[in-house]
């Protein structure tokens, strides 16, 4: 049964298929040919005949009376004008329903029924899925195969091409074990949820089905990663999560930058994006060739045994932190995590799916699939992997406690929690103990982090709609927030949820995860290590509950300022409708009971440990570890639910150093402007210094060949006198030159 | 001593050199054309005269690869009188033209 997984992988492929051939042409052939133009007569005045001139819009458009007056009254002059006047016409209707809306991106008044089908059908096809791959996930636990959980089973196998000789191959195979089937659970329930709530966020937006179309290639090219039974496969899926999420990311073209919030515009999000990875992409890709040039091979399973026999240490070494490259872009590790932030523009159910299980996902993934390669590599490679996680970690948690913008906090906080995965990944081969956790610890930690980041992020989406339909804005300052609670409680008690699995509450499944990992470095020794990923649990907690009091509390709330008070917004916020609450109830589920899955670590590598309740109640690194992160809650409980904001915000701005500090962290540490100036300078300046070269060098020397040839045209030609005899001259002339030559060359050189 | 090639091919140089220089000097084109004769037969004084003296000394040759320069001789006076006829013919038509036939003024095709 685990063959017909394969089934999973296909699923959001057939999906997508279905939008894009089947019902968005549904819906373009059954849009009406023509527009038909209808003339009342008897307004009597001379315009009347211009003025009531009725377009008869699309059926959909037809059926809302509000879009034919608000065409009306534009005027519309001709059926030419009619596409122009179909968004007005929109925009118009909106008006009825709550005032002007300052967002660019197009929205329609009534979603066409290919739409609608379109979301019926990404979901459906996704819940199928997402049913399957439980199934799958449960079976293989409770009624355990044991070939199964040692080698996985393979899926599909295609000769692609083969070199003459048999060596090298170039194989498209997919494969399934232990750890796709953990990852593929987590992607397709997320992919589920995000198809789901997508059906409330995204309920008027001109794109509904494409952006249905695309969440299936997203999560279809997530699905390639974790089948990939080789490089070959891993790369091609690697580039496909790349140009989804570059498509979804700048879903919103029309939107504008905004400046003075630091944000960029959707289309300037997704280029950078893209090109971001396509930095990491460069050192993946030779990681890859390294390897495969000494190991003629792909494939994971062979590159195991192979690499370490064939490759001298440092060699491997080498390529594996070449091909950490790809996962530090593709998770966003600094120094390639400038996309991340960016990527915010996007959609927020998008966002969910990047941060949560598809993109970033993709990179820790990797790194656990060839993890075995990581551990022969030696302590390099894998010390490269925890200090790069270590460091983001420390970097990101630093940036997110300042931050105003809510999703901007949880994009730093992905960065973190995707540095301890790392951490995570790195610290299970490093120190001289036994190596048997495997992947494990990051691989835990991916998989609960999914849930309750997920949770995190449609919660957001959650409040932002929220704030869109009360203010007709978007607004996604948290200083324009506050006393959320109340009005819309499922949304803040699921984040509240989150936030403290996030935070590293006791028995939340953050909790378990984090706890490992923080707990794992001091055990291999590695205090350096220890030390960091200690302070960020407790910056964690520090900005997730700054984040949830600033939205949904405030100091003059209920239970100490914790549950609503003063909201600083406009308008009256209510809670979303069912489609996008239903999610985050689902969600916060696994997002306290995920961690409790103990044996985890055996499930991926059957000789792990198990991890034991009592000894995670005595060991000591526990407390210390549960204690930093309650400080955490507690300075930010402190800071934001009991402290007079005014004299905070006070004292920090009369402080230098405190106010400096501020600054730097909240420009995030000016890593975006160093690139800018290093873009402007560096690449633009080398590329003057390249034009000049072209400009005088190449251009130069065929405009100086042909002006040559021009100069010396122009006043040779005067030879050319049209008079025979002259030839004759010249010719003979010649002749006789010649004679003379070859009679010196006879009478003297010749003897 | 007697006449030898070299008598002739003095001649043939002395002849070739006089053609050339009525062909080049000359401003009539009628006279351009006596040069370029006078070079013609200059040629086949010497064709002939080295066939001649050829066959005197007798290496035992065949008779026709002894005749070459006779029958070359014979090729160049022929395509010499097609060649002054139509040259004859060209100058005709030019001064019917041009009311000229001085070769300086015939300057059409220059720059």
């Amino acid at each position: 049964m685990y063959q017909y997984s394969g089934l999973i992988l296909f699923a959001p492929l057939l999906s997508f298929v279905i939008i894009v051939f089947g019902t968005r042409v549904w819906d373009m052939l059954s849009r009406p040919k023509k527009v038909q133009l209808t003339t009342h007569d008897g307004h009597g005045s001379g315009e009347g005949h211009e003025q009531g001139a009725h377009v008869g819009v699309e059926l959909a458009f037809a059926s809302v009376p509000a879009v034919a007056t608000a065409a009306t009254a534009r005027g519309a002059k001709d059926a030419t004008a009619h596409a122009e006047d179909q968004a007005a016409a929109a925009h118009g209707a909106h008006l009825d329903d709550h005032g002007e809306d300052d967002d660019e991106d197009p929205k329609v008044a009534h979603l066409s029924q290919g739409a609608v089908v379109s979301g019926y059908v990404g979901v459906g096809i996704m819940l199928l899925a997402a049913v399957y791959s439980w199934y799958l996930l449960l079976y293989s636990i409770f009624v355990p195969d044991q070939n199964f959980l040692k080698n996985g089973t393979d899926v599909f196998s295609y000769d692609w091409l083969r070199q003459v000789g048999g060596a090298g191959d170039y194989v498209i195979a997919f494969h399934i074990d232990t750890l796709g089937l953990a990852m593929l659970v987590v992607v397709t329930t997320v992919s589920l949820l995000v198809h789901f709530y997508s059906q409330g966020y995204m309920e008027d937006s001109a794109g509904y089905a494409r952006f249905y179309a695309y969440l299936a290639l997203f999560t279809f090219s997530m699905l390639v990663i974790v089948f990939a039974q080789n490089f070959l496969v891993i790369f091609i899926g690697w580039e496909l999560v790349g140009l989804s999420s570059y498509l979804l990311i700048g879903f919103w073209i029309n939107k504008k930058a905004k400046p003075d919030e630091q944000r960029p515009s959707p289309s300037n999000a997704a280029m950078q994006a893209f090109v971001t990875n396509r930095v990491g992409d460069v050192g993946f890709i030779i990681g890859i060739m390294i390897l495969f040039a000494n190991t003629g091979t792909f494939d994971f399973a062979t590159l195991f045994v192979k690499a370490p026999h064939v490759m001298s240490q440092g060699l491997l070494a080498t390529a594996m932190i070449l091909v950490f490259c790809g996962a530090v872009g593709k998770s966003a590790q600094v120094p390639l995590h400038v996309w991340l932030p960016s990527a915010m523009e996007g959609p927020t159910p998008v966002s969910a799916l990047i941060h949560a299980a598809t993109m970033v996902a993709a990179g820790v993934y990797m790194v656990a699939r060839v993890f075995p390669l990581f551990v022969s590599a030696g302590p390099v490679a894998l010390g490269t992997v925890a200090w790069v996680g270590a460091i983001t970690a420390l970097f990101a948690a630093t940036i997110a406690l300042v931050q105003s913008d809510f999703k901007r906090v949880l994009a730093f906080s992905t960065i973190s929690q995707l540095g301890y995965m790392f951490v995570g990944l790195g610290i299970s081969g490093l120190g001289n103990s036994d190596l048997t956790y495997g992947a494990g610890p990051g691989m835990f930690h991916l998989f609960t982090h999914a849930f309750f980041k997920a949770l995190l992020f449609l919660g957001a989406g959650s409040v932002l709609h929220s704030l869109h339909h009360a203010t007709h804005k978007e607004v996604q300052d948290m200083r324009l927030m506050g006393g959320l609670g109340p009005k819309m409680p499922i949304t803040a008690i699921t984040w509240l949820i989150a936030t403290l699995s996030i935070s590293g509450f006791p028995f939340l499944s953050g909790f378990y995860s984090k706890d490992t990992i923080i707990g794992l470095t001091a055990e291999r020794g590695q205090w350096g290590l220890y030390i960091i990923t200690l302070g960020t649990a407790g910056l964690t907690a520090f900005y997730m509950l700054r984040a949830f009091i600033l939205a949904f509390g405030g100091t003059d709330g209920k239970y100490g300022g914790l549950w609503g008070g003063t909201y600083r917004g406009v308008g009256d916020p209510h809670e979303s409708p069912r489609t996008m609450t239903i999610p985050l109830v689902l969600l916060a589920i696994p997002s306290i009971i995920a961690g409790y899955w103990f044996g985890f670590f055996q499930y991926l590598s059957p000789k792990a440990p198990i991890i034991s309740f009592t000894e995670l109640l005595t060991n000591p690194l526990t407390y210390i570890g549960t204690a930093v992160s309650l400080l955490g809650l507690g300075v930010a409980y402190f800071m934001y639910a009991r402290l007079n904001q005014e004299k905070l915000h006070n004292f920090v701005e009369n402080n230098a150093a405190l106010r400096t500090v501020h600054r730097i962290l909240y420009n995030r540490y000016y890593v975006d402007e160093f690139y800018n100036w290093l873009i402007k300078y560096g690449v633009l300046g080398l590329s003057h210094v390249e034009q000049a070269f072209d400009t005088y060098i190449i251009d130069g020397v065929v405009n100086g060949v042909a002006r040559l040839v021009t100069t010396l045209g122009r006043d040779i030609r005067y030879t050319e006198t049209g008079r025979v005899q002259s030839y004759m001259i010249g010719f003979f002339g010649g002749v006789a030159v010649l004679t003379a030559v070859v009679l010196v060359l006879v009478t003297y050189v010749a003897k | 001593m007697g006449l030898t090639l070299n008598h002739f091919l003095v001649l043939g140089a002395m002849l070739f050199c006089i053609g050339l220089y009525g062909a080049i000097a000359k401003r009539n084109a009628i006279a351009v054309l006596m040069g370029i004769e006078i070079m013609l037969n200059a040629v086949n004084i010497t064709m002939v005269a080295f066939s001649f003296f050829n066959h005197v000394k007798g290496n035992g040759l065949d008779l026709s690869s002894l005749l070459t320069g006779q029958i070359f001789a014979i090729f160049i006076i022929t395509v010499a009188a097609a060649e002054a006829a139509v040259a004859l013919a060209m100058v005709i038509s030019i001064y019917r033209k041009r009311d000229t036939v001085d070769v300086s003024e015939i300057d059409m095709m220059k720059w």
